[in-house]
Parts: C-alpha cells; structure tokens; sequence
C-alpha cells in the first residue's frame, strides 16, 4: 500500500513538470516572436512606439494565458491528497499533465505570430489601430481553443471518479485520452496562428476589406480546428465508454493506439488547413470582389486536407469500437 | 493553499432535489449587479447637455460597443443586440475587477458563472440565426459542406460554450492561483499587489473584451 501512495505521489509530480514544461514551450516562442517583430517594426517608424508596446503587451498576455492554463493544471496536481489506492491514478495524473503541456504548444505559437503580425500591422497603418487590435483580440482568443480542450481533459480526469475502472485498460484508456488530445490540439494552434496572423496582416494592409476578411479568418479556423475537436472527441468516449477488464495486452494497447492515432492524425491537417485559411484570407485583403471564388477554394482545399485527419479519426474509432 | 479548495456552499433539501448553492459567488455577483444598477442611475438620474463625469463614461461606453455591434451585425439588427453586448461587457468587466478590492473575490473565477454566460450567449446566437433565417435554412447549415458532417457540426458548436467559458474561468483562476502562490513564496512583501494589478486590473480587462466580443462573433456568424 505504501508502494502504491509513493507511485501515486512521484506520478503527480512528473505530471506537474510535464504540464507547464511542454506548456511553457509554446508561450515562450509566441511571446517572444511577437516581441521581435515589434522591435523590427519599430525601427521603421519610431514614433508609434506607445501603440506598439501597448498591443504587443497585449498580444503577449493572450498567449500567455495557455501557459497559464498549464500552470493551473500543474498546482492542482502538486497540492491534491495522493492518498488514492489505487495504482491506476499515476496514469490519470501523468495524462492530466500530458494532455494539458502538450495542447498548449499550439495554441501559444499561434497567439504569438498572430500578436506579431498585428505589431507590424500597426506600424503600417497607425490610423487604422483600434481594428487590427480587435482582429488579433478575436484571433488569437480563438487559437486558445486547442489549449482550452486540453484543459477541460485534464479537468475531467482530475475530478471525475474512476475507481470503478479496471487497471488493466484503465491505464491505456487514461493515457490514451490524454495523449489523443494533447497531441491533436498541436496542428490546429499553430493552423489558426497562420490564419489570425495573415488577417491581421490583411487588415492592415486594407481597411475596408477587415468585415471580410474577420468572416473568413473565423470560418477557416473553425475548420482548422476540427481536428482538435476529434480528439477531444475520441478522448471523451475512451473516458466515458466502459471497458470491460482484460490482462492481455492487445486490448490495452488497442486503446493507447486510438489516442495515437486521433493525436498524431490531428497535428498535420491542423497545420495544413491553417495554411490554406491563411492563403484565402491574405488575398481577400488585396482582391475583395474575388472573395466569392476563394472562400469556395479555401473550403475545396481544406476538404482535401482534411481527409487525413478523418482517417486517423475512422482508425481511433474502429480501435475503440471493434477492439 | 486551503483558499484553493474551500468553496463556501449551502445544500437545501427542495422535493427530493438537493439544491448547491456557491453563496460566495451569489454574493459577489449581487454586489456586482448593485453596482452597475447603481451606475445606471448615477448615469441617467441627471443627463444633461453638458455631462457630468459619470455620463461620459456611460455615453462612451454605449457608443463604442454600438459601433462593433453595427460593425458585425448591421444597423437594423444592431439596435436591438447593442445593449446586450455593451451590459455584457460592463458585467464581466467589474466582476473581473472585483477581485483588486481586498475579501472580495471575483465571480468568474467560479466555473459555474462563465458557463452560464456562455450558455446565454450560445442560446440567444442560435434563437437569433433562426429568427432571421428562417429554420430550414438554419438547419440547412449544419448539412455544409457535406451531409454527413452534422454530428461534427454540432459538435463544433457545443465546442464554442466549453472554450468561450473555460477560456474566461481559466485565466480568472489561473490568475488568483498565481497571486496565491506567489504571496505564499514571499510572505506577502512587495510584489502581490503588482501582481492583483496585473491580473486583475490587466488581463481581468483583455479577458472581458474577449468574451463580449466573441459571443458577438458567434451571433453574427449565425445571424449571416
């Protein structure tokens, strides 16, 4: 029994560095890029440095925020009671950590570019700052979505009560939910990132066009981010089905294999789509009356893209439901 | 650390159904709604050409957040969701702030608060896209691009509630948990209160914009 408390308690720690080590990656390269360009647009026209600053503040603080979230899931796991007796909560707090660390890579990348690119937007048109900054505010809020999933998993985990679950695909089944959506929430970040940074870019760059363009950015990236949310989805119903108890190793493994699958499957086309939203909205800027055309070859695309992920999403499913 | 997990509550028997009341974050909401109450007639008891200071404010509020709300949904449409947005806003902004004043603590830190408004938010985008597009054609759009997207369609919404509130509840807490901490390591010298100001003040304004302007976007994204 004392074994079981000291697996428990070393687990939570590994859990705690896990969470905000991955998930002050993110964050740390997002702020720091926004910092950069700021810098560089600065030296084009030193005297709007008091708006600069002021934006790349608060850009940073959003991409802050999921290394934030990080660090919620990481006190909570140092200070909750390890008095639990079963071995299965070493697995459920290193998926906690897992799932939380790793979804906020993404999402902290993806504010940061996009608080960037806004920095620079601001330098161009100084007259035009109030809407660039509500763009990058809607956009990069938006690039959080990933992190938050991750959080909301790591949550469940924490809180709901899984002594009922047998050890033996318990274990897979916890990490396999962690790693499913911790891993599938990395593409989507750093996708809507791509999307948000060239809208604030395109905003920028001409004004008039920012109704449309804010239309597009916020369609691509909710397409973008579907592959985060069949993650959070294949992590959902590996917690919520019941497993019936087996000491082989096939149905466990069985199990970690539809979280890898749903994880790795949903970094790609998170990327990619990102890409392809960023493309759309960067020449809607520059040739308005085409919006029509290139909204429907954006959608036409991002299928295509797409299609990797619902394979990684039909193998989780086929793991789950068959196996 | 027991600030984290001591949450005050009151359990009431009503016909079988065991009622949970969080009665700090019902007290502090009450004190939020008192105030902009009080600010609302502070603001209008008295209007006047030439305004005093509690009007200006008012009046600056209202007509900035009837330009983004015209901005995204239109004129006509505008009028009527306005007040919604710029109340939402000034709500989530003093209860944000509600947490720099010392033993009050701030509503949104409780989960139960932004989900709440998320919930609000999600029911009026969706009762607002029917009523102006008419319900085949709302339904029409969970069948795009393809048919059998529905059920991530509605996934994708119901997405929407869970990131806008956890969005809002995990920065609240995540800055009272470092202000905690924090004032733990240093024995409450010097840098707590920059931090409240931080948090509070700071990212307790960003996260109010955020919110309000989101909720927003999902009207309009339903209403186009």
């Amino acid at each position: 029994m004392l074994e079981t408390v000291h697996f428990t308690q070393a687990a939570q720690y590994i859990g705690a560095g896990m969470a905000i080590g991955f998930g002050a990656i993110g964050a740390a390269i997002g702020e720091g890029y926004a910092a950069g360009i700021a810098n560089e647009s600065l030296s084009y026209r030193p005297e709007t440095s008091g708006d600069v600053i002021r934006n790349m503040l608060v850009g940073q603080a959003i991409a802050e925020s999921a290394a934030i979230f990080s660090l919620i899931i990481s006190i909570i796991l140092i200070f909750s009671e390890p008095s639990q007796q079963f071995i299965l909560f070493a697995w459920i707090y290193i998926s906690a950590g897992l799932s939380m660390g790793l979804s906020a890579i993404g999402s902290g990348i993806g504010a940061g570019l996009t608080a960037g690119n806004a920095c620079h937007g601001i330098v161009r048109q100084p007259g035009n700052s109030s809407s660039i900054i509500r763009t990058m505010l809607i956009g990069s809020a938006l690039c959080q979505d990933p992190a938050i999933f991750g959080m909301v998993v790591a949550i469940l985990l924490l809180f709901l009560d899984f002594s009922s679950v047998p050890l033996y695909p318990g274990w897979a089944v916890m990490l396999g939910a962690g790693l499913a959506i911790g891993l599938a929430a990395i593409g989507p970040g750093i996708g809507c990132g791509l999307a948000a940074m060239e809208a604030t870019s395109g905003v920028a760059r001409n004004p008039v066009t920012s109704t449309n363009t804010n239309r597009i950015m916020l369609i691509g990236m909710s397409i973008a981010q579907s592959t985060a949310i069949y993650g959070f989805v294949i992590s959902l119903l590996l917690l919520f089905t019941s497993h019936e108890e087996s000491v082989t190793l096939t149905a466990s493994l069985g199990l970690l294999g539809a979280g890898l699958s749903a994880g790795f499957g949903g970094i790609g086309p998170g990327i990619g789509e990102g890409a392809t939203a960023a493309g759309a909205v960067k020449w809607i800027s520059r040739s308005r009356e085409n919006t029509g055309i290139l909204t429907r070859t954006m959608l036409v695309g991002m299928a295509v893209a797409e299609s990797t992920g619902i394979y990684a999403l039909i193998v989780a499913l086929l793991l789950i439901v068959v196996l | 650390m027991e600030e984290l997990t001591n949450v005050p509550q009151l359990t009431m028997q009503i016909s079988g159904f065991n009622l949970v009341f969080n009665t700090q974050t019902i007290i502090m909401t009450w004190i939020v709604m008192a105030a902009l109450v009080i600010f609302g007639f502070l603001a209008t008891r008295r209007a006047r050409l030439i305004p005093n200071p509690i009007q200006v404010v008012a009046e600056m509020l209202i007509g900035i957040f009837y330009g983004f709300t015209r901005d995204a949904l239109g004129e006509d449409l505008a009028k009527k969701y306005s007040p919604l947005i710029c109340s939402l806003f000034m709500f989530l902004l003093l209860c944000n702030w509600l947490g720099v004043i010392p033993k009050l603590t701030e509503p949104t830190k409780d989960l139960n608060t932004t989900l709440g408004l998320g919930i609000l938010g999600f029911i009026i985008a969706h009762y607002s896209g029917i009523k102006v597009k008419g319900f085949s054609d709302y339904i029409k759009e969970y069948f795009q691009p393809i048919f059998f997207m529905a059920p991530l369609n509605i996934i994708g919404e119901l997405a929407k509630v869970v990131s806008i509130s956890f969005r809002l509840y995990g920065n609240i807490m995540g800055g009272a948990i470092i202000i905690l901490v924090v004032s733990h390591l240093v024995y409450s010298l010097i840098l707590p209160p920059f931090l409240v100001f931080f948090f509070g003040l700071f990212v307790g304004s960003i996260q109010a914009f955020v919110f309000t302007m989101l909720t927003l976007v999902y009207i309009s994204l339903q209403v186009k």
